[in-house]
């Protein structure tokens, strides 16, 4: 049953044999310039091995695509989810923020403005606007309280919005210079012409009772002259976008020089300090 | 024609580890069906055939994974030989057999490789690296061996049905 030595040894000969050559194959290619070389037989083997590997490599590719297609699935539907809900987030803040920018804006340039006016005055915010079509008024979230009174100058850094008509407590409306019961003594700022700037109930202003032979084109600023008794002298009012002519007097239309379509801070000139800041 | 069997599985076996095997490590250390196939053969023919057949695989495999010529050669041979120790003292039925056998080969086979490495400065793991691999790759031959052993003990019995002992 068990072997004889005679057969062990042979066995182990033949091991051993190999292993002497494993080792000679292995210290002669370590000896060689670029540390491995096959020869022909080696290249013949990989000649004939290495182009199903190649080609079972790209199968296996394929279907290792395949796979990490598959599991991928539900990963990207919940990254996806995610990544949906953070768009929604961020929109969400990005809305949030973008009216505090714009506000932030706002009052800075309002504020620079504030601190170049000659007079007292005083931030509003509009609170509220006139529900009807006809008539052009908002309400401040500043009133009788805090100083303001009747006929005192609404402005923003563009130019006039308006003037008190209302005040008490804490609010106050204001009479914007669109509405056809607002007028405005102004003058052209190039030429000195005198006239009248009168709202329309519209989006466009109108200055009335320019003399026949007045120097007013398109273009031109107009200002307030501060002949009235609301508006102090030099505040923009509009500019000129077209002269009609009359038989007795030249009119005008302006585009407001503020959007008071979308004013949301104003300032309130406080008449009453109009000798201090 | 029993060795042009055993030599187109061991090639199939060097293509796939190349292409496929590789890419699934375990631990550091990949699946090898070379070593349950020289097990099968040391087995089944003995230390002689063993050594011989796995000298050739191990060599086969030297060429295709690039590795310095001889390495892979002396583990087979020593898998081999080894395996073929066992040939007529270890029961073919047993089922822990080719798994245990698979496990221990590849111990057996990284022992001679990382000895190899080490007689020519090329090894430059630590033990710890060493170990882990071939612990992997244990546990991974130990699973394959079966169905390999298997399959190749049948594959061999019947080429000996075909062609008769002399195959």
């Amino acid at each position: 049953m068990f072997p004889s030595s005679a057969f062990v040894r042979r066995r182990l000969l033949v091991w051993g044999l190999l292993l002497v050559i494993a080792l000679v194959v292995l210290t002669a290619q370590m000896r060689s310039p670029d540390g491995r070389r096959i020869g022909w037989i080696g290249t013949a083997i990989e000649a004939v091995l290495a182009p199903p590997a190649v080609v079972l490599s790209r199968v296996s590719g394929f279907f290792a695509d395949a796979w990490s297609f598959i599991t991928e699935i539900g990963t990207l539907r919940t990254e996806n989810q995610r990544l949906t809900a953070e768009v929604a987030r961020l929109r969400e803040e990005n809305a949030r923020l973008r009216p505090d920018a714009q506000e932030n804006a706002r009052l800075r340039t309002l504020l620079g403005f504030k601190q170049q006016l000659p007079y007292r005055s005083l931030a509003a915010r509009i609170v509220g606007r006139d529900p009807s079509q006809w008539f052009s008024t908002v309400l401040v979230d500043r009133g009788a309280s805090e100083g303001v009174a009747r006929d005192d100058p609404v402005i923003t850094s563009d130019g006039i919005v308006g003037h008190v008509v209302e005040t008490a407590g804490s609010w106050a409306r204001v009479l914007l210079v669109s509405d056809s019961r607002s007028a405005v003594s102004a003058v052209v700022d190039r030429s000195r012409e005198v006239g009248v700037v009168v709202g329309q109930g519209q989006t466009l202003l109108r200055i009335t009772y320019l003399s026949r032979d007045a120097d007013v084109q398109p273009g031109d600023v107009v200002v307030s002259s501060g002949l009235g008794p609301i508006y102090p002298r030099g505040l923009p009012v509009g500019t000129v976008v077209s002269v009609s002519h009359g038989t007795m007097f030249q009119d005008a239309t302006l585009r407001p020089a503020s959007d008071v379509g979308h004013l949301e801070d104003v300032l309130i000139v406080l008449r009453g300090g109009s000798l201090a800041r | 024609m029993r060795y042009v069997v055993y030599a187109v599985c061991a090639a199939a076996g060097t293509v796939v580890q190349t292409a496929w095997l590789t890419f699934l490590p375990l631990g550091g250390g990949i699946a090898d069906p070379l070593v349950p196939i020289i097990m099968t053969v040391g087995l089944l023919h003995g230390s002689e055939d063993g050594a011989l057949v796995g000298a050739g695989i191990g060599l086969m495999h030297d060429v295709m994974s690039g590795s310095p010529l001889g390495l892979g050669m002396a583990a087979g041979a020593t898998a081999g030989f080894a395996a073929g120790l066992g040939e007529r003292s270890l029961s073919l039925e047993s089922v822990w057999l080719p798994a245990v056998g698979g496990a221990v080969l590849t111990v057996l086979t990284a022992a001679v490789v990382v000895t190899g490495t080490h007689l020519i400065g090329l090894n430059h793991a630590s033990a710890a690296q060493s170990a882990r691999a071939t612990l992997g790759s244990a546990c991974y031959n130990a699973v394959i061996a079966v169905p390999i052993f298997h399959v190749l003990r049948r594959l061999d019995a019947a080429v000996v049905d075909l062609y008769g002992r002399s195959a």
